[in-house]
């Protein structure tokens, strides 16, 4: 009797688990949902998530939200272990990679499907979401970098204006630095600090992507340039060692002339320096218009059960409803044309002069530079940059310091993949 | 007759079988828990360090190609460079550690305060001693550079962070300073077991201080020394939060530690193949030293000596 009674249990649990899905009772659709650090947000999102549920009934959803450094390798470890969530929010060039190695779905077909998505976006802030013509993510917040200057500090100098050259980046900074003053700043992760480059010229990498290209004559007189202004005090040296405080602190510290940071750097500063107004702070775009975009995109991993619940829940979420009140409760650019049109005259009212750093980051957004589409970002990144800072600090000549990047980026395009 | 010792050896071999039964029950959680979290992973590692692999790509033999990279890779070299340095720094700790432990162990006014606030720093969590140490050193506002320049002891801030000559040996003062108070607990309580009338005889022998210290304290300190030593070592060995959180290896790679640099290899640039031949170098080194220490101490550094 007992051995009958276990036969028949087994029986039906095999019955149940060889049925398709759908004839089994009704399981509740899941949605894991990955940000980065935005828990701040927790409020929104709520509503974000009932207002999706409504639409879509039995839709459950597990929000995760991970700090800065957090976020890479958890999402690495859940892609390995095939658990990664059904959406992730990706920051700066970290998602090539991913997308490169079949992490991510490819999101052209949905949006070629529904070319109205498309249309609600910047297509500059869009298409930097493209890896091999095919678009992985839709943006979720943007930035670029701008040129903050303290007009007092110009005032005192005899400056009337933001520099509008390289030279004059230069020519104003060293003008400006007395003392403990220093003339110029700028942010130098995630590429940050590509628009000096590029604004005089300068390629990181042949136009096939596979050498190194900035190791000529003007790259060296530049960096030259650049070490002998850092060396005088023109150039804050914190603008090659610090990382996200220590430059925006130093800026709100009211000693420095220029920063050279992206919209996200105001509020900080705004927070920390009690001198900044409409009369006193400045706000332009870097010479040639030339500045380095820092987005959040949602993407979809490609192990999600439900690709079609993933892709309505970016649309409901980057969609104008929701991106309006994400972009009025964080004063920022969602990239969404509708909703940033909404957030920056909110934004007018309250903070005029945080609506004139937004408005700068959507001017002039076909001039990107420093957002290449490789999935070896973060290796050329390493190859590169710390002989920069060699030059810079003046612990090596500007030929040698290029010279060692040039091996070592070269080394980086060639390895096999 | 013949039967009669097999009759008493089969309990005593039951007793003995269920002793080392018990034995195993009450290693297995640890065992069990070594063996998934620290032999399997040395093993996969081993195994991933003669293969290409990243996260999402198959898995492909590469015989030595990663070591073998290691031999071209000026970053390495640097970080290796590095972490010796660091270890070389643990002395100087052990050092100053001595002297205070000799202070606080006499009969100066408040030891026991002194004891107490030199200890302190140990059980700080290092991420919390690298903030500490970061505001110290602050250009702008670090009391460091404050003392200095009210001291008229310099003109410009020193950027102790920031700068290829200082960001080492700041990190190191941060890392010796967290490591000051165990030192000096291991040394105090080797102190305290030397029997005192060694030192009475030495002085009716008409041996003065230094004399006494050289031939009585720091003979029979040994073990602590060489206690103090290996982890010391081992602490600088894996010094990533105290790094990480201070420069994050800069400036260049001014601070570039390879327990930093394996991280980096990793989780930013998602080599993982790479990182686990750096490793596994890393491991070889440390197991390397650590026996070579244990040997200098006669081979029973930290061993509780029984009666």
């Amino acid at each position: 009797m007992k051995r009958r009674t276990v036969l028949q249990a087994a029986l039906a649990g095999a019955t149940t688990l060889a049925l398709p899905s759908a004839p089994r009772a009704q399981t509740p659709r899941k949605l894991s949902y990955l940000t980065w650090n935005i828990s701040d947000q927790e409020q929104l999102f709520k509503e974000e998530f009932a207002d999706f549920r409504s639409a879509n009934p039995g839709v459950e959803i597990e929000w995760l939200d991970k700090k800065g450094p957090e976020l890479p390798p958890f999402y690495q470890t859940q892609l390995v272990a095939g658990t990664a969530p059904d959406v992730v929010d990706l920051q700066g060039a970290i998602w090539v990679e991913y997308a490169a190695n079949g992490a991510l779905l490819d999101l052209t077909p949905y949006l070629q499907k529904e070319p109205e998505v498309a249309k609600l976006f910047n297509p500059d802030y869009l298409a930097s979401w493209q890896y091999q013509g095919k678009n992985y993510m839709l943006p979720f917040y943007v930035a670029k970098t701008l040129l903050y200057y303290n007009k007092t500090m110009f005032k005192e100098a005899g400056l009337s204006g933001p520099p509008q050259t390289f030279d004059e980046i230069l020519s104003f900074a060293q003008k400006i630095s007395k003392g403990e003053k220093t003339g110029f700043l700028t942010l130098n992760f995630d590429w940050l600090y590509w628009p000096l480059f590029k604004m005089n010229g300068i390629e990181l990498l042949t136009p096939d992507m596979k050498q190194a290209a900035f190791n000529t004559p003007k790259m060296a007189e530049v960096l030259d340039r650049l070490a002998k202004a850092t060396d005088s005090g023109a150039i804050n040296k914190i603008s090659w060692t610090g990382r996200w405080v220590e430059p925006n602190g130093a800026f709100a510290a009211n000693t420095v002339g220029m920063l050279h940071a992206h919209s996200s750097s105001y509020f900080f500063v705004k927070g920390q320096g009690s001198w900044i107004n409409e009369s006193t702070l400045g706000v332009a775009q870097a010479p040639g218009y030339w500045a380095t975009p820092t987005n959040h995109g949602f993407g979809i991993s490609k192990n999600t059960k439900n690709p079609d619940l993933a892709w309505a829940f970016i649309k409901h979420v980057t969609g104008t409803k929701w991106a309006t009140r994400f972009s009025q409760s964080r004063k920022l650019l969602t990239g969404n044309i509708a909703a940033d049109r909404a957030g920056l005259e909110y934004l007018r009212k309250d903070d005029p002069l945080g609506a004139q750093v937004l408005q700068t980051q959507l001017e002039h957004t076909e001039k990107f530079t420093g957002n290449w589409p490789l999935p070896i970002d973060a290796q050329l990144k390493d190859a590169f940059y710390p002989e920069i800072q060699n030059a810079v600090l003046g612990r090596k000549s500007a030929k040698q310091a290029l010279s060692d990047a040039e091996r070592a980026v070269n080394r980086v395009l060639s390895r096999k993949s | 007759m013949a039967v009669a010792p097999a009759v008493t050896y089969r309990p005593q071999r039951l007793v003995r079988t269920r002793r080392a039964v018990l034995v195993w029950c009450f290693l297995a959680p640890s065992l069990i828990i070594f063996l998934l979290y620290r032999i399997i992973p040395l093993l996969w590692n081993v195994a991933l360090s003669f293969a290409d692999w990243a996260p999402l790509r198959p898995m492909r033999w590469a015989g030595f190609d990663q070591y073998e990279e290691m031999f071209y890779d000026e970053v390495f070299w640097q970080a290796l460079w590095n972490t010796l340095l660091f270890i070389a720094s643990a002395p100087l700790g052990i050092v100053i550690a001595l002297g205070l432990a000799l202070l606080v162990s006499s009969d100066i006014r408040g030891r026991n305060v002194y004891r107490t606030i030199i200890f302190i720093s140990y059980p700080l969590m290092t991420v919390a001693v690298a903030i500490i140490w970061r505001w110290l050193f602050e250009e702008r506002v670090g009391l460091i550079n404050y003392v200095a320049r009210s001291l008229h002891l310099v003109d410009q801030p020193i950027q102790f962070l920031n700068s290829f000559f200082w960001a080492l040996p700041s990190v190191i003062a941060a890392n010796i300073w967290q490591m000051l108070g165990f030192y000096m607990i291991i040394l105090l309580t080797g102190l305290q077991n030397i029997p005192p009338n060694l030192y009475e005889a030495a002085a009716i022998d008409g041996a003065d201080a230094r004399r006494r210290f050289w031939r009585i304290t720091v003979p029979l300190l040994k073990p602590s020394l060489f206690l103090c030593f290996v982890i010391g070592m081992l602490n600088s060995f894996t010094s990533f939060d105290l790094v990480y959180v201070m420069t994050g290896g800069g400036p260049g790679r001014a601070t570039e530690l390879l327990v930093t640099y394996i991280y980096k290899l990793g989780f930013s640039q998602t080599r993982f193949d790479y990182a686990a031949a750096v490793t596994i170098v890393f491991f070889v080194m440390l197991v390397t030293i650590t026996w070579m220490a244990n040997r200098l101490s006669g081979g029973n550094a930290g061993a509780v000596e029984k009666d």
